[in-house]
């Protein structure tokens, strides 16, 4: 029974990480049909720029009072990542045929990895490093915060990693603050317009380009915040996290209904679970953390052919 | 008989004509001095009356561009009428400037310092200058149809050998460039001379050609690159990345199939290469491989293409009736899942099948009889060694992929394929076996992958699952969709340029995947239909163009008479 916990545990607090991720690809899809393949670098800058906000302001301090300011630094480097994208990249291709948003999406990624990975530390090659930062090329290590990381809690034959504490809650923060924003701001209410019906949400005088730079930046936002989790579970971060952290998030997307807020929740929950589920029950050789991805995109294939809709989707999606 | 209409010539600005050829003729003069001191700047372009390559390039920009100053109001009008030598001025002009100041920049990044750039560099930039400005007085002229411009048959074959053999020659001059700067300007220098070309009309021109004499075409096409490895004599080290090249061309030829004419947005073709690999080299007769079968190589080939598409089929089968987007996704993972698969299994973690991350090495050469693919043989008195071998193999089977690709696309089936890519429930509507086909189109590109595969595991030694990540699956999709989807050229020109790019762009090693980046960003927002496009396809991204829309009925028309 501890191992289930333990498990569950362990689960909930990869799953809340994924659930983060998974919101901005689906608020993004539900208004734009667009999948954002870009949104795991968003979420890897999201990391880097709390990074950067503690060496370049704190310098070693590892207080908690440190880490708020830490989140918005991540939140600003994302943010501003991820609108900058949608204003030169996924605007001017609107009305494209699909193919053309996808491909500029895998291209956006390799560039924003590429920048991270050669850049991060200002440009080596004339020696212009204002801030001194470390060489983006490795893992670099990322700082810990006191009360969020240090030695776990035991509560039983159960081990909980305090920042896998600070996930949940982190998961369940945002949660609120979207629910609250989504149904009780005006913005909100122009969102969910603009996703039932874009025409006529324009009639109605809403002003789309707006709402869709407010849904690639929620998104972000959410995003940054899951990076400084990962950051704080891992203590380390690199400039490749973004791709498999991304993937893994779109499959908990289209688990819980792409388009679909809630759904993001709860198929990032329950992935997680399943994927720590897998390494703990699946016996024999077939089973262990070296085979859970594959068992992550096993599942998603099963659901995409059995209920092509996921979880909360509603019924007769059909995406041409 | 049919009479033409009068040439329609607008009014012109009568500086811009002197001033244009000035500009030309100080490019041309410029180009026969010296431009800088140091010979080991660019090549060697120190020496006067002795044009290096740079020189050589600069030389043919201006006199295209006199060429089309002298047709658009001079001596030679009677071609430009044919010709909208206006727009090509235009290009060629601004080319020319990018050309000059890039070498410009060039020499000074290489010798360190302005003061390098020697005088007859100046006049030539001067020059480009001048053209520049000449071409901003050019105004516009209407010119005529181009599809009524019949050359005598002999002409127009004679077109096409002295346009391969340009090719033949540039591909064999751009693979021995060493230094990155002149590999850059090389390139700046056929694309400003293939956009002057496109914008006079002299392409759309070639078009027409092609399409009236496409066996020619595609015989003459063949004819070059089999002599190709006779022109590097015997060095193999450009055959490698010639080799290499085509395995990737092969591979996008396939996927262009499920992609670009089936519409099936395939992210994760890479595993369907990398299991025909990976059967290739288990029953290979490598002290690494795991099955003890070891047939001969041919139905190797055979046995990877069909466990290739039947791998194809059980993921096709399930998948194909999500649409969209999803199946995008499910083949994503389906690439991930393969990549993965191969990695675990090494004996720790499930059955000892592929040594996981250390692959299967030392797999042998290929034997036909006694004949050894390691070997250097020798044809008409030039040593042919291991790569050019695999490179004359690859090239038979993206004949034979190119083969299937045009025949199925001209089929009932390939129609089939273009009503479900346009229109899915009108297809269907229509009677068209949707989900048959769909099939068909995912398991012909898995076999021909599966056959890619199988070659390219002799070709590079060893196979190992980090050769089929996510990234190379995009890089084909890439090469499609730069190339321009569905076409045969269009694929080739794109999986060529990102292919050898990468290899010839060393300099910027570190680089490269930035610019691939960017470039895939680039082209989608400004020219989507890719660089070799599909007329219908060009249809699709500009809807509002009525012009294009009547050319394009103009050539399907062409195409029914031929």
């Amino acid at each position: 029974m501890d191992t289930f916990i333990q498990q569950l545990i362990n689960g909930l607090s990869l799953g809340s990480l994924y659930a983060l991720i998974a919101v901005g690809y689906t608020v993004v899809y539900g208004i734009l049909q667009l999948i954002n393949f870009a949104h795991g670098e968003v979420f890897m800058i999201g990391a880097f720029g709390a990074l950067t906000t503690s060496l370049v302001l704190f310098n070693g301090n590892t207080a908690l009072w440190t880490l708020p300011i830490m989140i918005l630094g991540a939140i600003i480097a994302s943010v501003t990542t991820a609108v900058l994208m949608e204003r030169f990249a996924y605007r001017p291709l609107r009305n494209a045929p699909r193919l053309a948003p996808l491909i500029t999406a895998i291209g956006i990624s390799v560039f924003l990895q590429e920048l991270v990975r050669l850049n991060y530390n200002g440009i080596p090659q004339l020696n212009f490093n204002p801030f001194n930062l470390p060489d983006a090329k490795s893992i670099i290590p990322f700082p810990p915060i006191d009360v969020v990381t240090g030695p776990a809690i035991q509560v039983g034959g159960v081990t909980i990693q305090r920042e896998a504490i600070f996930t949940i809650g982190a998961l369940v923060v945002c949660s609120a603050l979207l629910w609250w924003f989504i149904n009780h701001t005006k913005t909100g209410h122009g969102m969910q317009a603009v996703s039932q019906d874009q025409d006529t949400a324009r009639l109605m005088g809403i002003n789309v380009d707006r709402i869709i730079v407010v849904a690639f930046a929620l998104g972000a936002a959410l995003a940054a915040v899951a990076g400084v989790c990962q950051g704080l579970q891992n203590h380390n971060i690199n400039f490749r996290m973004g791709f498999l952290a991304g993937l893994k998030a779109f499959v908990a997307a289209v688990l819980g209904g792409i388009g679909n807020i809630a759904g993001a929740v709860v198929g990032g929950l329950v992935l997680g679970v399943v994927e720590s589920m897998a390494t703990q029950y699946i016996p024999g050789q077939f089973g262990g953390s070296p085979w859970k991805d594959v068992w992550a995109f096993t599942l998603l294939i099963l659901v995409l052919v059995f209920r092509p809709q996921g979880l909360l989707g509603e019924k007769a999606v059909d995406r041409a | 008989m049919i009479t033409f209409p009068p040439p329609v010539v607008a009014k012109h600005s009568p500086k811009a004509l002197p001033i244009g050829l000035a500009g030309a003729g100080l490019v041309i003069v410029g180009s026969l001095f010296s431009w800088s001191y140091d010979p080991q700047v660019l090549g060697d372009l120190s020496i006067a009356l002795n044009p290096g390559g740079l020189q050589i390039m600069a030389i043919a920009l201006a006199l295209l561009a006199v060429i089309l100053l002298l047709a658009h109001k001079g001596p030679l009008a009677a071609l430009g009428q044919w010709a909208d030598t206006e727009r090509g001025i235009h290009a060629l002009a601004d080319w020319t400037l990018i050309f000059m100041t890039l070498v410009v920049v060039g020499i000074t990044a290489q010798a360190g310092g302005l003061i390098n750039v020697e005088p007859g560099c100046w006049i030539s930039f001067l020059g480009a200058v001048l053209l520049f400005l000449a071409s901003r007085l050019v105004l516009a002229k209407k010119s005529r149809d181009l599809a009524e411009a019949v050359l005598p048959g002999w002409v127009e074959i004679l077109v096409i050998v002295v346009i391969m053999a340009a090719l033949l020659f540039g591909t064999a001059y751009a693979l021995g460039i060493a230094d990155a700067w002149v590999f850059v300007l090389f390139l700046v220098f056929v694309t400003g001379m293939a956009i002057a070309g496109t914008r006079a009309g002299l392409l759309s021109w070639l078009g027409h050609i092609s399409l009236r004499r496409k066996r020619e075409l595609i015989l003459a096409a063949f004819a070059v690159a089999f002599c190709f490895p006779l022109t590097q004599g015997g060095s193999d080290a450009n055959m490698s990345i010639a080799s290499q090249v085509l395995v990737f061309a092969a591979a996008a030829m396939g996927l262009n199939i499920v992609v670009g004419l089936a519409g099936l947005l395939d992210l994760g073709y890479i595993a369907f290469l990398g299991s025909g690999a990976y059967v290739g080299a288990t029953l290979s007769t490598s002290g690494f491989a795991t099955i003890g079968w070891k047939p001969p190589f041919f139905v190797v080939v055979i046995v990877a293409a069909c466990f290739t598409a039947t791998l194809g089929l059980i993921i096709g089968a399930p998948t194909l009736r999500v649409s969209g987007d999803y199946l995008a996704i499910v083949t994503l993972g389906f690439g991930e899942i393969f990549r993965l698969t191969m990695f675990n299994l090494d004996g720790n973690n499930g059955p000892d099948l592929t040594h996981g991350p250390n692959g299967i090495p030392a797999i042998p050469d290929l034997t036909f009889g006694s004949f050894n693919f390691g070997d250097t043989h020798i044809l008409l008195g030039i040593p042919i060694a291991r790569f050019s071998n695999y490179y004359l193999l690859l090239l038979l089977l993206l004949a034979f992929i190119i083969l299937v690709f045009h025949r199925l696309n001209t089929s009932r089936i390939g129609r089939g394929w273009v009503a479900i890519r346009e229109d899915e429930k009108a297809a269907e509507a229509m009677g068209v076996n949707v989900f048959g086909l769909k099939l068909l189109a995912f398991a012909t590109g898995a076999f021909l992958a599966g056959m890619a595969g199988a070659i390219k595991a002799h070709q590079d030694v060893s196979v190992t699952p980090d050769q089929y990540i996510f990234l190379e699956s995009a890089f084909l999709l890439a090469a499609i969709v730069l190339g321009g989807m569905g076409t045969i050229v269009g694929v080739l020109v794109g999986a060529v340029i990102l292919k050898l790019l990468p290899e010839k762009l060393r300099f910027f090693a570190d680089y490269r995947l930035l610019l691939f980046g960017l470039l895939l960003v680039l082209m989608m927002r400004f020219r989507p239909e890719g660089i070799v496009a599909s007329r219908r396809r060009q249809l699709e991204f500009h809807e509002e163009d009525e012009e294009l829309a009547v050319r394009v009925e103009g050539d399907i028309a062409e195409e029914a008479q031929a």
